[in-house]
């Protein structure tokens, strides 16, 4: 077999590991900033998508096929983001014969939009959050809805994703004033301008299920992930298991993620989202239909290789596995590390990265197309690491994750290293309570450890000063600062580059 | 005693120095002193610092424009640092070019082991001056431009530092 990788960074490295111990020979695509990348260096061969953006690379379904096409590939995986979930993709690997690493394109038709599969999850009784039934037609359906539903209620665009295109509105006149920009955007951002309202739940935890599906009815899981650390509806923290849930809970969600997937004769490793409030009362949030960024800590708690499931599935249509050969052992934690400076909002800063130096250590597992000297492109997700620690209970993979970020150095960017260093001191996380919209109250105390360095800083300053000469930075350095604020500018638009959750 | 101003987001620290060997350093803050260590040379130094209460590492780049930017804890510091008072900088230039006002230098800190030209010798660019051994490679140093040999700063033995002047050529 021979697999054409469709994606770019650290998941396309994550993907040749699992191929070069099976023996799968790979074909790695790559855009011209991704020329110099981690990857390139141990895929197979490399085919090259000639340009720089994504549309004119990664997203650039004709050129992708014909590359696999050409490299004499079986087989595409995409990764995540990008194409991974693009029902015209799959249907170009078919047509080209060529299998793809993911759910049918009837699959994906069917669970599509947000709609659509919260549809599908409704017929199948599977609880989903109050809202509109359909896509809205007008203010005034958006209106009368709300306050059927109860305010605050989320706008969002049925295409929409990555914690992008939704507004709350707290009132009737939040309604009417947020329908039509929601609309906009949304037309703007995802080429399409539905949209819909649900109830907006204050306090949830976010909880997902992973399973892995053989598109004949047989479901299994693999457990579930707490991913309620998030910022902007972007998850920053995972783990696995999940403090809030007993038994009874795990297997009321289990079952109604796997009915889910069963009913849209789903194949491949897919994920399925979840609001869980403080009652335990849960509502069907989203179904991912791909290998997602945190599946690692999954890995870790089930000694699994998910890309290598996927494969079998793809390549022989059955699941080897069965439910009672899945044991969910310890606890696992990953804490996304960005090329973001949290500071300011979460700006994503690209440029160079001059030091790197990966922890390691008993239970530490890093995944990272990282190494001193490398440069991260703003043409892309600015997910730059994933570490991931494994423990027998909670407390050790914490106090694990806690060594590994001390040894952590990622020198040149701002990163989000700082912010998981100081969540796993933070006595709330620490006892599992929280819920989505505890970063928010966090932040600011980010701020105050770090003005604790100062005095120290200046020390450092002045020794530097003192002992060496200027260096004068090469041009790509340089520039990273106006790159950076180039690209602020463009997320305040709302077009940056897409990013996955 | 140097001592230098540091200006972080907008506060000014100002801190002095006592250098106590080639990369070791006593620094003292609002009174409280501290010890730096420079563990490695490059673009990027690493500091070991030790203080009463802590012991921490930290890394450092010296850029033009007195701009430092330090890192503590993957936490970047943007700095803009001034000496005050004279004997501000330390003796190594300023400016990192090898070859300034006809003078060639250290590319890297190492030994000369042979020197192959003679003052008041014609030489055309490119030509060999004389080898430094660093890093146990024999480096050839070569005539940045067209010239003559205007003196000779090192004799065949002698252990240059990175920065070291060589040779003038005029």
């Amino acid at each position: 077999m021979k697999l054409f990788i469709a994606n770019r960074g650290e998941i396309a490295l994550r993907i040749i590991r699992t191929c070069h111990r099976l023996g799968v020979r790979t074909v790695l695509a790559f855009s011209e900033p991704d020329r110099e990348s981690l990857p390139m260096r141990y895929a197979n061969e490399r085919y090259p998508l000639d340009g720089s953006t994504p549309s004119e690379t990664y997203l650039n379904i004709e050129k992708l096929v014909k590359g696999a096409r050409e490299t004499d590939c079986d087989a595409v995986h995409p990764g995540y983001g990008f194409l991974s979930e693009d029902p015209s993709f799959v249907e170009a690997c078919y047509e080209n014969g060529l299998i793809f690493i993911g759910p049918s394109s009837r699959t994906l038709a069917k669970l599509g939009n947000k709609l659509q599969a919260r549809k599908t999850m409704s017929e199948n009784g599977i609880p989903v959050i109050p809202g509109s039934e359909g896509a809205l037609r007008d203010e005034e359906e958006a209106v009368s809805v709300s306050e059927k539903t109860g305010y605050p209620v989320i706008i969002k665009a049925v295409y929409g994703g990555g914690g992008r295109g939704m507004r709350i509105a707290r009132d009737k006149d939040d309604v009417r004033k947020f329908f039509r920009v929601t609309l906009l955007e949304a037309q703007a951002a995802f080429g399409r301008g539905e949209i819909y309202v649900e109830r907006r739940l204050t306090k949830p935890r976010h909880i997902e299920i992973q399973a892995l599906a053989d598109g004949h009815g047989k479901v299994i899981s693999l457990g579930e992930r707490e991913c309620s650390i998030q910022r902007r509806h972007q998850k920053l923290l995972e783990e696995a298991p999940s403090v809030a849930l007993g038994q009874k809970l795990r297997d009321e969600l289990t079952d109604a993620a796997l009915r889910g997937l069963s009913a849209a004769a789903y194949k491949n490793a897919g994920t399925v989202e979840f609001l869980v409030e403080e009652d335990g009362a849960f509502y069907f949030l989203e179904i991912n239909k791909r290998l997602q960024v945190e599946h690692l800590v999954t890995e870790l708690t089930t000694r699994l290789d998910i890309v290598e499931e996927q494969l079998n599935v793809a390549a022989n249509d059955t699941l080897s596995l069965s439910q009672n050969e899945i044991k969910v052992a310890g606890w696992a934690i990953n804490c996304r590390i960005n090329a973001e400076d949290p500071r300011q909002g979460f700006i994503p800063i690209p440029g160079l990265v001059a030091r790197y130096h990966a922890p390691s250590g008993p239970g530490v597992r890093v995944d990272s197309a990282l190494f001193s000297g490398c440069s991260i492109s703003e043409y892309y997700d600015s997910l730059i690491a994933k570490l991931a620690t494994w423990g027998t209970d909670r407390t050790q993979a914490i106090e694990r994750m806690k060594v590994a970020l001390e040894e952590t150095e990622i020198i040149g960017l701002p990163t989000t290293v700082p912010l998981h260093r100081e969540l796993m001191q933070d006595e709330d996380f620490v006892r599992g309570q929280f819920d989505t919209t505890f970063l928010d109250d966090f932040l600011p105390r980010l701020d105050s450890t770090i003005a604790g360095y100062e005095r120290l800083a200046a020390v450092i300053a002045a020794v530097e000063k003192a002992r060496s000469p200027p260096t004068w930075l090469d041009k790509a350095e340089g520039q990273s600062r106006w790159r950076a604020a180039a690209r602020a500018q463009q997320m305040d638009r709302g077009n940056g580059p897409g990013r996955q959750s | 005693m140097r001592v230098f101003r540091v200006q972080i987001n907008g506060t000014i620290h100002v801190v002095s120095l006592e250098q106590k060997g080639k990369n070791q350093f006593r620094a003292t803050l609002n009174g409280v002193p501290f010890e730096a260590e420079a563990a490695s040379n490059g673009n990027i130094t690493t500091w070991l610092v030790r203080s009463e209460s802590e012991s921490t590492h930290a890394h450092a780049r010296n850029l033009p424009n007195d701009r430092v930017d330090v890192w503590i804890a993957c936490i970047p510091f943007a700095t803009i640092v001034q000496a005050i008072g004279l004997g501000g900088y330390a003796a190594a230039p300023e400016v990192r070019r090898h070859t300034s006002g006809g003078q060639v230098r250290a590319l890297m800190p190492g030994r000369i082991t042979s020197i192959l030209v003679k003052e008041g010798e014609s030489v055309s660019e490119g030509a060999a001056l004389l080898i430094l051994e660093a890093m146990k490679m024999q480096n050839e140093i070569a005539a940045p431009t067209n010239g003559k040999v205007k003196a000779i700063f090192v004799r065949e033995g002698d252990v240059v530092k990175k920065d070291s002047p060589l040779v003038a050529i005029e």
